[in-house]
């Protein structure tokens, strides 16, 4: 089965399993390792990516339910040559990132809850990364970081929009 | 699957279509949460799958004001957003807004959660249960309405040839609450959970799921209390029956033995009437 959606804002045409889980077409096929395939049960966030902007669980997403759509990986946040999404540059800011491994899950799942969120409190983000499971256990730093980027984003006036991805 | 062989998938845009690739042998897929595990759980992925959420009809939740209609493919976080602050169904939004996680909520389907057969620890089946739910089948023959008793204690042989496409709700409840008893915050299926309601009558109605294979009513416990008197959601009396009413049999699972599920249901009733209490709903009874 064919199957055509965006991928990081480029055309991308799969011929396959429908049935494929995404975060395998995103890795084996693409070479998007940021990605990563863990738990396998939507249970740890290490592969969460946005789709049509909301993120969910690559490894549970057949890729026949993503025709049409738009996927946006860790690496179409930012390439890396150019400005980090303000909430990496906040877990880079707060040394909050330790092995990496569930890092890029973490910014997949916390950018769209503060785009979505810009006046969320404490409790709320600890309940926004639930899903995100990170055994180096680093998550107070984390909070930190999504705080002070929600603060900064409200003392520069960017709330009525939120922040956007 | 045979190697060469090219996996059927279809994306139904009407139910009509579904429901003919249904009849074909398709398989239902809904936001995939439970079908992608199929392979973790040493079962293939099926042959053949149809989609439904093309179906613009099943992805609404319709809210008037004596009733509300939800489609089966509307998600958990959608069901949340819908219900959010509408008295009655605090317990199903609690059911909707604390399942799994919040990228699972995001995918997972209300239709999805109350048809994978095999999984006992279903959040919105106890919450619906308390409502009273109908459940709307498309099958073979037409549509059909069945209460949600009696489509969860059936739905094995219903579901081989139906589409389950809306449930039905009335708004006669006043307050409702759901407790669940996970081994961590999240990520863990309840060890149990009791939802709770009560309605213009004044009647309490209760529903256990995770205890046993299939969540149901707990009757033995909403007669004893119906027999009290009119002061009955008091919390610690309310516990005290539901000792002394414990007619379940617990499963054996890889989170709690069932001795522990049964064990457990006294004090989540309790805190399921403390938090009754604490609705507004209540309060001014």
């Amino acid at each position: 089965m064919v199957v055509t959606f965006q991928l990081n804002g480029e055309d991308c045409r799969l011929d396959g399993d429908p049935m494929t889980p995404l975060v395998d077409i995103l890795r084996q096929e693409r070479f998007l390792t940021g990605t990563k395939a863990v738990c396998r049960e939507g249970f740890c966030g290490a592969c969460m990516v946005h789709v049509d902007d909301e993120a969910v669980p690559s490894c549970l997403k057949p890729i026949g339910l993503v025709q049409g759509c738009a996927v946006t990986t860790i690496e179409g946040l930012s390439s890396g040559n150019q400005a980090l999404h303000p909430l990496q540059a906040n877990f880079e800011a707060a040394d909050a990132v330790q092995c990496g491994m569930c890092f890029p899950g973490m910014v997949m799942s916390l950018s769209a809850f503060v785009r979505d969120n810009p006046h969320a409190s404490r409790p709320e983000i600890k309940a926004a990364m639930v899903g995100n499971i990170c055994r180096c256990t680093g998550y107070e730093r984390i909070v930190d970081a999504v705080a002070d980027c929600l603060d900064q984003a409200r003392k520069a006036g960017q709330l009525a929009g939120g922040i956007h991805v | 699957m045979a190697p060469g062989v090219e996996r059927s998938f279809t994306a139904a845009s009407t139910i009509e279509e579904a429901l003919a690739a249904r009849r074909q042998g398709a398989s239902v897929l809904a936001g995939g949460t439970w079908m992608m595990r199929d392979p973790r759980r040493g079962v293939d992925l099926p042959e053949a799958v149809v989609a439904l959420h093309r179906i613009p009809a099943l992805s609404k939740v319709e809210v008037e004001p004596d009733h509300v209609v939800i489609g089966a493919a509307v998600t958990h976080a959608a069901l949340g957003r819908a219900l959010r602050g509408s008295a009655g169904f605090e317990g199903l939004v609690a059911a909707a807004e604390g399942a799994a996680n919040p990228g699972i909520r995001r995918v997972a389907t209300v239709g999805g959660n109350l048809c994978a057969l095999d999984f006992a620890a279903a959040d919105l089946a106890p919450a619906l249960l308390v409502c009273e739910a109908t459940v709307e089948l498309q099958t073979f023959e037409g549509p059909r309405l069945l209460g949600i008793s009696d489509f969860l204690k059936d739905r094995h042989a219903l579901l081989t040839e139906a589409i389950v496409t809306r449930i039905h709700l009335r708004r006669d409840l006043i307050a409702s609450a759901h407790i669940r008893l996970p081994l961590r915050q999240a990520g863990d299926y309840p060890v149990a959970i009791v939802s709770l309601a009560v309605d213009r009558n004044k009647r309490c109605r209760i529903a256990v799921g995770s205890v046993e294979p299939v969540a149901r009513r707990w009757t033995a416990l909403e007669q004893a209390m119906a027999a009290g008197p009119a002061s009955a959601l008091d919390p610690q009396r309310v516990a005290e029956l539901a000792l002394e009413h414990n007619d379940f049999q617990g499963r054996d699972g890889k989170e709690a033995d069932g001795w522990y599920r049964r064990q457990v249901l006294p004090p989540l009733v309790k805190r399921g009437v403390a938090a009754l209490l604490s609705t507004e709903g209540v309060a001014w009874l």
